[in-house]
């Protein structure tokens, strides 16, 4: 008899006699259920539903990587154009779930004196920068930080794998926050039909970055604020259709002090061969 | 040989079952267990997908809920044909009544503002031989995606609106190839997509949260790949809408422009509307509206580039409930 892909339900229900029934509820106790599907808020680890990750050896990030970040990446902004290639009208909040705290804040914002007072970077901060109209320089700075680099305001934001060093809880807030990463990893490409050996099978995964410790800024270029206690978790995800290749980013905002619900964005960006067309300029709150 | 020719065997039949014999059988079928199981553990099943899925991320919530602007292309990569068709197009053709029923095509997830609904379709073994997306929306019609390797019909079948898709498992990402899609529209402003449309989404679970990457071409209008993404969020229960208006019924695109059966009310001239629409209410350079690939990228913004932020002040569709004094009398619907 063909040993089959199986789901848990039915896994080894034909093969077994009495004693060995005993030895697969133990070990299905160990390992759990393939298709258990536990509900998890956003970050806390692997997906509902999904695959097992694979047991993660004790390898730097930069090793575990299922995929290549590092290189160019432009965004593509086909998504939300009105809001970011141009700056929206005043009083635009479509689209973020605004409290009424936001609007006031807003409605009364004025970008000269934003300007006048050399704020302009506050529009880059970690939770609007992956939305604004960029190139990506990705590298890793060691093995356990993802350097990201932005063209457009000259951002760099650096994404920690690893345990959170002592003393973290107490960092002093900044534009872009301390940023956790880890990886989820998936080492099998399931197909209808015969299984593929572990072994031999491509690693796929997707990365989750947690940052907080942040400095209030602008969600918009028309004054949208959010919080110093706002906390925004991502999704990073590589996809490739050759020879073309993109990042996705998912993005989550949540802010108690300005937003009702949480504001969540796709960004799309597009790897590059090169750096040819990255132009480092500084922060604009008029384009 | 064939199959039904004497003395033909079955690879089944070619291999003879012993029987069992009593006791002799115990420390195989525990390693065969304990093979299984292991199995299990580290083969794992496919991500479950099931459940209602509401969207969370709403990319151009004004087009997407509201009504799409008319003219406006910005970030589409159009070619000349996609633009020249958009540009002919009414805005407003949707409202009649033959059309009011009109599903969209497989791209409609990541525009549409219902989200939708997955279901596993199972054969006698267990194995998902297929997913179902669907939407009590009318005008999502349900999107089978096989699993289980089947071929593609050819070039010259039957083409629909929901196409034909399958797909395969790349770690925790379900990665759906659709083609054989009917002419439908790529936006409800009029801007169409072709039955040579081919999509690639590449749909990946975390926890509670769904993310969508979509890959569109269509070599007719379409210049470069759209490139598109949505995350949809799971529902603990119920729809995906609490919207009452999920059966097909009259609708007006453009209000008072209608006489029920066809847009018998032609919309202002392109130039007026543009003006209304784009550089007076939104304050979006004509250039930019026209779309093409180069409207998507960041180096367009030199093209844009002003002096000055606009001063005018949103009054229409700005996220609030209300519609500010001073706000054009054309609206989408």
């Amino acid at each position: 008899m063909p040993l089959r892909r199986c789901a848990a339900e039915r896994c080894g229900a034909k093969l077994v006699s009495a004693p060995a029934v005993l030895l697969v509820l133990a070990l299905a106790a160990a390992f759990g259920s393939a298709d258990a599907q536990a509900q998890r808020p956003r970050a806390t680890g692997a997906p509902a539903g999904a695959p097992r990750a694979a047991t993660q050896p004790a390898r730097s990030a930069r090793a575990q990587a299922p995929y290549d970040l590092t290189g160019y990446w432009v965004s593509l902004v086909t998504q939300n154009w009105r809001y970011r290639m141009v700056v929206p009208m005043r009083g635009d909040y479509a689209g973020i779930p605004v409290d009424p705290r936001a609007k006031r804040f807003a409605d009364a914002w004025h970008p000269a004196a934003d300007i006048a007072a050399g704020k302009q970077c506050e529009a880059y901060g970690a939770p609007s920068l992956m939305q604004v109209p960029e190139r990506l320089h990705i590298g890793w700075q060691d093995e356990q930080t993802l350097r990201v680099e932005t063209d457009a305001g000259m951002q760099t934001r650096l994404l920690h794998f690893g345990p959170a060093p002592s003393g973290a809880a107490s960092l002093a807030p900044s534009l872009q926050g301390y940023s956790s990463a880890h990886w989820q990893l998936f080492a099998l490409t399931n197909t209808f039909g015969a299984p593929e050996p572990m072994a031999h099978a491509p690693r796929y995964g997707s990365l989750v970055v947690v940052t907080d410790h942040l400095l209030p800024g602008l969600l918009r270029k028309n004054g949208v604020p959010y919080g110093a206690d706002t906390r925004m978790t991502e999704y990073w995800q590589v996809q490739t259709l050759a020879p073309d290749q993109w990042l996705m980013i998912s993005t989550e905002v949540d802010d108690p002090e300005y937003l009702t619900d949480p504001y969540v964005y796709d960004s799309i960006f597009q790897k590059e061969a090169d750096g040819a067309q990255w132009h480092p300029g500084a922060c604009s709150l008029s384009s | 040989m064939s199959p039904d020719a004497p003395g033909h065997r079955s690879p089944l039949e070619s291999s003879p079952v012993q029987p069992p014999v009593r006791g002799a059988s115990l420390l195989p079928a525990a390693l065969m267990a304990l093979a299984a199981v292991l199995y299990c553990a580290a083969a794992p099943a496919q991500v479950d997908l099931s459940g209602n899925w509401v969207a969370e991320s709403l990319e151009d919530p004004v087009e997407h809920t509201d009504g799409s602007i008319p003219d406006m292309f910005a970030g589409l990569p159009l070619n000349d044909d996609g633009r020249q068709a958009g540009l002919t197009a009414p805005g407003d053709e949707m409202q009649e009544l033959n059309r009011e029923c009109q599903p969209w095509s497989a791209h409609y997830i990541l525009i549409g503002p219902w989200g939708g609904r997955f279901a596993a379709v199972r054969n006698d073994q267990g194995h998902v031989i297929a997913w179902t997306l669907s939407s009590p929306a009318y005008d999502r019609l349900p999107m089978t995606i096989w699993m289980d390797g089947r071929a593609a019909p050819p070039p010259l079948a039957l083409h629909t609106f929901e196409g034909f898709s399958s797909g395969r498992w790349q770690g925790a990402t379900l990665v759906v190839n659709t083609s054989l899609l009917k002419d439908g529209y790529l936006e409800d402003n009029g801007l169409p997509s072709s039955n040579r449309e081919t999509d690639v989404f590449f749909i990946t679970r975390y926890g509670d949260e769904l993310t969508i990457l979509a890959v569109i071409r269509d070599p007719v209008y379409l210049e470069a790949p759209l490139v598109e993404g949505r995350t949809l969020k799971l529902l603990s229960g119920g729809s995906v809408t609490d919207d009452p208006i999920l059966y097909c019924m009259p609708a007006e695109t453009v209000p008072g422009f209608t006489d029920g059966y066809h847009s018998a009310i032609e919309l202002p001239p392109r130039e007026q509307r543009q003006q209304a629409f784009l550089t007076g209410l939104y304050h979006l350079p004509l250039i930019a509206t026209l779309g093409g690939a180069q409207t998507m990228y960041p180096q367009f913004q030199q093209k844009l580039r002003s002096d000055q932020p606009p001063s005018q002040y949103c009054r229409l569709y700005c996220g609030r409930d209300e519609v500010l004094p001073g706000a054009p009398n054309i609206q989408t619907r």
